[in-house]
């Protein structure tokens, strides 16, 4: 028995895990959610702690392959292994044959010395990725290089599938932009004081946690204020199916049977998401936690009496928490006629106010879809207002979400913009919504 | 009166420390797999939860560090180091009944400057990877030390007035008859609120935070990573255990000997800290900062002018 294997597969028994989910992959992000807390793995949120990647969602749908990905799993540490979740009702096994990588690399690392110590150091050597250096002063976060390689597309696609031989990315070298290690000084420009300071260009997402599933935002920052904001998002294929928080409206509108309970459920569902992620980004996973375990209970169908009494107990802790109230209560001001001007509609336009009052727009229309969560009446064919707004409109609600971020982020500091982006949660997959509401007339 | 421990308990100190953080760890995790998971519904899932914290240590050791590019690595390392560093070496005035490892004249003073190389180990840690989110936390901490550490320095002098002395034994001797604590309430509560501020720990985590993707701690993996969020631990339970020496009268108390009555007391004051964590969102430092400012500082000030009249006239 070699004492040393045993260890370092112990270790490895419950890898922690980083999920990252790709436009259209709603469902099955809920999926792995639930079964990484069943079997109790740790999920962290940045590639440096993490020794899984799970991939939820098909990367080949994204056009060409995203390098960001194969970046994302160089700058996690050894032993580390990717699992993408294909297809749901498969989400056990791959992450049994994920973990299986992982173990199987801590028993026996790969090259022993030379190979993981390149790999350790993703970015480490200057001819590994020069591409991303020239644009960046800090390659390091998983954040930055979605966007670095988004422009570079010369990349061969299929080049790159094989994501363990990297070395062919030294012709790209760059060196002659860089000053230091290969990377570039951080430019100047006023601040909103008109003092000239470093302005950093930082991109954030698609890979972060409790974050809008495939936004981009390309900050430009001094300090940690930000002074500009260009909203991005990964292409978000044609979806055979219609967006999975909005999926009931939307049948009922093509003139299927949807019950008013079901379509409760869901928006309950889609809402506890959203205040889940919410509480996650400021930093309370006391009541975060309860929110994602009942918002799966409430879709695998769990009755009324069974979720109503803890649902309401933790939605009445969050609304009595003066803390809470006090910490992120006047960030993201969105007055109704602006709202109303840039297409909101939906719980975003109803609260009238800050991150706060969205937020409270969310936990009561929880508590007021568990009334009639038993519903069995069918569900009005024109009732069309999903969890995020009106599906009926011009253009789909997270679209009106996505174009007020800019003002709204402009000149705050990082951890309030995340607050404001958490306290709107647009739902991208509902970008490949708009040819499907108008057919839905038909 | 206070005596110094044998020096055998150099060796027991870092190792009684880690123990206490481990199990402190463990009830923290024990509480955060019942509101995420459900309840644990049997002694052996809790004991499987519960040891959470050592099995993640195993995996962080498994685990291989890295480097990030142009990355400041000695002064990095250096952060990384310093916050268990630190914690053992405030530790060293930390009275296990009556006796210290080493009982200073300025015991007090010894147990903040050591407090204060977190300052300068969480700036480091964010610092040395080149990384912007880790800078951004890093920052993020020197903004929390401008909020606590004043408000903290105010509740530190205010138990050293009491006693009329620096020394960590005369604290706890002058606590025969009533605790500190009966008598300079604001002071302890503002003392716990900046050891946790202190040990960037549960609402003051936030150089640590999940929205700037673990902060300071971003980019940390393997040892480096264990190193770092266990010496935070030891900080935790460093600071929370210096309260009581303090304020809650040190090894005094009936029946049981002096180490009994500081390990029960210490084990009361964590579960606080670890119980009453759960009931707040993490605290934006720019929000903190007022509160520190316009209500903390001027409470203990108002503490501390009590004390000093209560002590001028006895």
């Amino acid at each position: 028995m070699d004492l040393r294997a045993f260890l370092r597969r112990t270790a490895m028994s419950r890898p922690a895990v980083l999920v990252v989910t790709l436009p259209g992959a709603t469902r099955l992000r809920l999926e792995v959610e639930a079964e990484l807390r069943r079997r109790e793995w740790p999920v962290v949120g940045a590639p440096a702690a993490a020794d899984l990647l799970v991939v939820c969602g098909d990367p080949a749908a994204q056009g060409a392959w995203p390098e960001w990905l194969d970046d994302i799993e160089r700058s996690m540490p050894e032993p580390a292994a990717r699992a993408v979740m294909g297809e749901s009702a498969r989400v056990g096994g791959a992450l049994d044959a994920g973990r299986g990588e992982v173990t199987g690399r801590a028993v026996a690392p790969r090259g022993d010395g030379g190979r993981h110590e390149d790999r350790a150091a993703p970015s480490g050597d200057g001819h590994h990725r020069p591409a991303d250096h020239a644009e960046h002063m800090d390659h390091a976060e998983h954040m930055d290089h979605h966007a670095s390689h988004m422009d570079h597309q010369d990349h061969s696609p299929g080049g790159h599938m094989d994501h363990t031989g990297h070395m062919d990315h030294a012709g790209h070298d760059m060196h002659a932009m860089a000053d230091i290690a290969g990377l570039p000084m951080a430019e100047r420009a006023d601040d909103r004081d008109e003092l000239r300071l470093d302005r950093l260009h930082v991109p954030i997402g698609p890979g972060l946690t409790d974050w809008p599933t495939g936004l981009i935002l390309r900050l430009a920052l001094q300090g940690d204020v930000v002074q500009g904001v260009e909203v991005d998002h990964l292409p978000v294929p044609p979806a055979h199916r219609p967006p999975f928080w909005d999926e009931p409206w939307l049948r009922a509108a093509r003139g299927e049977e949807v019950t008013r309970g079901g379509a409760a459920r869901r928006r309950c569902a889609a809402h506890l998401d959203s205040a889940g992620r919410l509480l996650a980004v400021v930093g309370w996973d006391d009541v975060a936690a309860p929110f994602r375990r009942l918002r799966d209970e409430l879709l695998a169908g769990a009755s009324r009496t069974e979720v109503a009494g803890e649902v309401h107990r933790t939605v009445r802790r969050v609304g009595r928490s003066r803390v809470l109230r006090w910490s992120i209560a006047g960030l993201g001001r969105l007055p109704a006629d602006t709202a109303r001007a840039a297409g909101v509609s939906g719980p975003a336009l109803a609260a009238t106010g800050d991150a706060y009052d969205r937020l409270l727009m969310w936990l009561g229309e929880i508590e007021r879809g568990l009334e009639v969560l038993d519903d069995t009446r069918p569900l009005a064919p024109d009732d069309r207002t999903g969890p995020r707004g009106r599906l009926d409109g011009p253009r789909p609600p997270s679209q009106a979400l996505l174009d007020v971020l800019p003002d709204l982020l402009t000149g705050v500091e990082f951890a309030c913009a995340r607050i404001v982006v958490a306290s709107l949660d647009p739902d991208l997959d509902e970008l490949a919504l708009a040819p499907v509401t108008g057919a839905a007339h038909a | 009166m206070p005596e110094n421990a044998p020096v055998w308990a150099i060796v027991v100190l870092p190792v009684a420390l880690a123990v206490a953080a481990v199990v402190t760890a463990g009830f923290d995790a024990v509480l955060s797999g019942a509101a995420g998971r459900g309840h644990a519904g049997g002694i052996r899932r809790a004991g499987r939860r519960a040891a959470t914290p050592v099995r993640e240590a195993l995996r962080l050791l498994v685990q291989q560090p890295r480097r990030t590019t142009a990355a400041d690595r000695l002064l990095g390392r250096l952060g990384v180091v310093l916050v268990p560093v630190a914690a053992v070496l405030a530790g060293a005035v930390l009275p296990w009944g009556f006796r210290a490892v080493s009982d200073p004249s300025v015991g007090v003073v010894w147990f903040n400057a050591m407090e204060a190389l977190a300052w300068a180990a969480v700036w480091l840690a964010g610092w040395g990877p080149n990384s912007a989110l880790s800078l951004i936390s890093g920052y993020r901490f020197l903004a929390q030390g401008l909020a606590y550490e004043l408000p903290h320095m105010f509740a530190l002098t205010t138990a050293a007035l009491g006693a009329e002395s620096l020394r960590v034994g005369d604290v706890v001797a002058a606590q025969e008859g009533v605790w500190f604590v009966v008598w300079m309430p604001v002071a302890f509560a503002a003392y716990l609120l900046s050891a946790l501020a202190m040990a960037f720990w549960g609402p003051f985590a936030h150089p640590l935070a999940r929205d700037a993707a673990g902060g300071a701690a971003a980019e940390l993996a393997g040892v480096d990573r264990l190193v770092f969020l266990g010496g935070r631990w030891l900080l935790l339970v460093v600071t929370a255990g210096f309260s009581v020496p303090l304020f809650l009268g040190g090894g005094h108390g009936p029946l049981l000997p002096g180490w009994a009555w500081t390990l029960l007391k210490t084990a009361a004051v964590l579960a606080l800290l670890v119980i009453l964590r759960r009931a707040l969102p993490v605290l934006r430092m720019e929000r903190y900062m007022e509160a520190a400012w316009m209500v903390l500082v001027p409470l203990t000030l108002l503490q501390a002018l009590f004390v000093a009249v209560v002590v001028l006239n006895r």
